[in-house]
């Protein structure tokens, strides 16, 4: 294995996710953000590892019982947190791979440079450890070394940190195996499916992004994420066969001093990390060059599509980026993670109460039912909005070049969002409304307000899309620029406080009854809502044509 | 129409910052041309084709096609032309039939046009029983082919190619080549940029070189080779003379070393 080819392959690798966008179309590298992650994980870890020694030393000074007591519950933390590392790493490498744009893998220069699938699959396993999996390991790190210290359990500390790594490199070695399988058996089930291939993928996609975010909240969320080290810490004993548990029981011998069992379960670590990397190579030279067969969409006669969206108003020019977009959003994988924007907003609160054994207080179901009614609407218009233009990609060109006028781009865009947003809502709410009992005005404001956000900050966001739109498109779609996609987020923040603001004394009131008595109006609190969210809505429109015009003028690809 | 010039340009600049891309640029393209706009990498062809787009707007000058002025009403202009840039990247989600749909939407065809159209252009490139299929799967030649039909399908008055015979098998670029000689007949203009000269100089009336943004010379075969002073040479020798990039023994036995 020639290493160097390695380091420069992740490099590589790596540079083509930092490169950020510069003025007019040329294309620089930032270096504050290359590392800004790693650096900023440290400062938090070690404030986090010196806050919870201050508290430590303060609460249990000269007391043995709890210092014992603290030093059994850290064990306890060190123990889980390969596990969790593991879970995290899993989750953030499985995505990156999903959003990745869908070019033709043998494109990429390992197929036609000198190097071997030995250096090419350990290049990507480490290139996708990178990021968040390392950034997560720095924090962790740094907070428990620093606490160590003071607990006097530094080797396990430094222990756990070196399982960590692990972990983090066998979540990131799954995706591998993971990423070559994909492609070779979703190609021979698109194959089999024949037509029916686009729709096989978009539920396919969809079925996969809910069982793994059902699975990730599951064990993630709240007092489930409580839950969960505790069971690993005491129960990863009990299933020791598994896997993925064998770094923890490493560090579990280790640290109880049983040396040979110790040895015995890091081999096996070890052993199956190189059978995991190896598996990856074999899949790699099988199947990394493998074409995944072409999807017939439809056979037989052409018949141009006449009507419908005509009929309600929109020219043939709107009608036809309208149904684009709608092709765009069932087909391509990366796009069809908007659809699970709700699908999780759903299932946060719906995990928290499966974890839940007793009656929450009034606060947490207040905040749960925000989450569930007001999450989805603001989350998944931001993110639609501000991805409608960029998502585009390198074909942007063919809007450029065609008779597309700014107001035809900006009234098919927004349409778009508003049909998505207005048709995926209705089951957010019914889902709310169904778990939460809310009372009539409740229920109409939980109804409403939804849909003035849509409107309010689905004009804000495809403004904001229009002028950041990024189209990149390797190694992922970048749709919109860092700073726009931050502006945007400010933005929609502001736009939603004042959208909910006539609600505020209502809210308060909850809490300190009689406080605001003479301003609760519920129905006159929806309607100032509204106006402000027509006001907003319509300024924002026609900044979003202004933007058109200009990005429409600047033919930037 | 009130000209007789199909594209004007006028004293049209452009400038990137400190590159001046396009500069003091006037040139006439007749109706019914076939016009090679020809230079070497960074020379401002682009740039320039940009602008007749509405692409681009020019620091100075004006630029008028088929009588409008592009930055008065670009989506006018943009409906009399037909474009097909180097490399085209097409909507790869789509299915070629739904790609040429979309264009023929957008440029506002009749669907029982639209569907002639298309199905002729279909057979005639070979494309036939692959046209259902999501263009990812096709090969750099039907993503091309696909390119020129949605370029031709609406009937364009000005069709702006860059490297239109790209990826073509010999077929297809003849097919190609004969169609906009019959469009030229039906008083379809037509400009290529190319880096293929021999193809330049079978297809084109007249060729303008472009070189450091600057118009460099302008006329038929005839006029460039008087021009360039080599009365007997083709394109390929007359263009690396004008250009000062006739250098290149020296730079092959500079790489033989």
């Amino acid at each position: 294995m020639n290493w160097k080819n390695v380091l420069r392959l992740m490099r590589v690798d790596r540079k083509s996710g930092r490169l950020l966008r510069g003025k007019l179309t040329k294309y620089r590298e930032n270096k504050f953000f290359a590392y800004w992650a790693y650096w900023v994980a440290l400062a938090i870890g070690l404030a986090v590892g010196v806050l919870v020694s201050w508290v430590y030393t303060s609460i249990s000074a000269g007391d043995s019982t709890l210092q014992a007591q603290f030093q059994v519950g850290a064990l306890s933390l060190f123990l889980s947190l390969p596990t969790l590392v593991l879970i995290l790493s899993l989750v953030f490498t499985m995505m990156q791979q999903i959003q990745r744009s869908g070019v033709k893998s043998s494109s990429q220069v390992p197929y036609w440079l000198p190097i071997t699938w030995q250096e090419h699959a350990l290049a990507s396993i480490l290139a996708s450890l990178l990021g968040f999996p390392l950034a997560s390991i720095v924090f962790i790190g740094s907070a428990i070394i620093v606490f160590s210290i003071f607990i006097g359990q530094v080797f396990a500390a430094v222990l756990t940190v070196l399982a960590a790594f692990a972990a983090a490199f066998m979540a990131s070695a799954i995706t591998e195996v993971f990423r070559i399988l994909q492609v070779r058996f979703i190609g021979a089930v698109y194959k089999s499916t024949g037509r029916a291939a686009v729709w096989v993928r978009f539920a396919g996609s969809l079925l996969f992004f809910i069982v793994f975010y059902a699975g990730y909240f599951y064990v993630t969320y709240g007092a489930g994420a409580l839950t969960f080290i505790q069971t690993i810490a005491s129960a990863q004993s009990t299933v020791w066969f598994i896997p993925f548990v064998w770094l923890g029981m490493t560090l579990f011998y280790f640290t109880s001093g049983v040396l040979l069992e110790g040895l015995a379960f890091l081999a096996l670590s070890l052993c199956f990390i190189a059978g995991l990397f190896f598996l990856a190579v074999e899949l790699n030279r099988r199947f990394g060059l493998y074409e995944p067969p072409a999807i017939t969409v439809s056979r037989g006669v052409y018949v141009p599509k006449t009507g419908f969206l005509g009929r309600i108003g929109f020219s043939a020019v709107e009608a036809a980026l309208l149904r684009k977009d709608f092709r765009a959003y069932t087909r391509r994988r990366e796009l069809m993670t908007i659809f699970i924007v709700p699908i999780a907003m759903v299932m946060v609160p719906i995990m928290q109460s499966l974890n839940m054994a007793n009656e929450p207080p009034l606060g947490y179901i207040l905040s749960m039912e925000a989450t569930i009614f007001l999450l989805p609407a603001f989350v998944l218009v931001l993110s639609l909005g501000s991805f409608i233009i960029g998502e585009e990609g390198q074909a942007v060109w063919r809007i450029y070049a065609s008779p597309i006028s700014p107001k035809n781009l900006v009234k098919s865009k927004y349409f778009f969002i508003l049909f998505f947003a207005l048709v995926v809502l209705p089951i957010t709410i019914l889902v709310g409304i169904v778990m939460y009992h809310p009372s009539l005005p409740a229920t109409i404001t939980a109804v409403l307000v939804p849909i003035f956000l849509v409107f309010a900050l689905g004009a804000i966001s495809l403004s904001n899309g229009i002028k950041g739109a990024d189209f990149t498109e390797v190694p992922r779609p970048r749709m919109i620029r860092v700073k726009w996609s931050m502006i945007n987020l400010i933005f929609c923040s502001l736009a939603a406080l004042a959208v909910l603001a006539p609600f505020v004394p209502y809210v308060l009131s909850i809490f300190v009854p009689g406080l605001f008595a003479a301003f609760i109006d519920p129905y006159l609190a929806i309607a100032v809502s509204g106006v402000v969210a027509a006001v907003i809505t319509a300024v924002f429109y026609r900044v979003a044509v202004k933007n058109a015009e200009e990005l429409l003028s600047k033919a930037e690809v | 129409m009130n000209s007789a010039y199909a594209v004007e340009l006028k004293g049209v600049v452009k400038r990137y910052n400190e590159i001046l891309a396009v500069n003091q640029v006037d040139l006439n393209i007749n109706t019914g041309e076939i016009f090679g706009l020809l230079g070497p990498n960074g020379s401002g062809k682009s740039t320039t084709m940009k602008m007749l787009l509405g692409l681009v707007k020019p620091d100075a000058g004006v630029v008028t096609v088929l009588g409008t002025d592009v930055q008065r009403d670009p989506v006018a202009v943009k409906q009399m032309i037909g474009y097909v840039p180097e490399a085209p990247r097409l909507y790869e989600f789509l299915t070629g039939i739904e790609y040429l749909d979309f264009v023929g939407d957008v440029y506002g065809m009749q669907a029982a046009e639209k569907k002639s159209r298309i199905n002729e252009y279909l057979k005639a490139l070979q494309l036939e029983g692959r046209e259902g299929d999501m263009i990812t799967s096709y090969s750099e030649g039907m993503k091309q082919k696909i390119a020129l039909i949605a370029a031709f399908l609406h009937r364009p008055k000005l069709l702006i190619m860059d490297e239109p015979l790209n990826a073509l098998d010999p077929r297809s670029a003849r097919i190609v080549k004969d169609f906009l000689q019959e469009l030229k007949a039906q008083g379809v203009t037509t400009i290529i940029s190319t880096h293929v000269l021999e193809i330049a100089q079978a297809m084109c009336d007249r060729v303008g070189i472009m070189y450091r943004g600057e118009l460099l010379a302008l006329g038929n075969m005839s006029e460039l080779r008087q021009m360039a002073k080599l009365p007997d040479s083709g394109l390929e020798d007359i263009f690396l003379k004008l250009t000062g990039t006739g250098d290149i023994r020296a730079v092959v036995e500079e790489l033989l070393k």
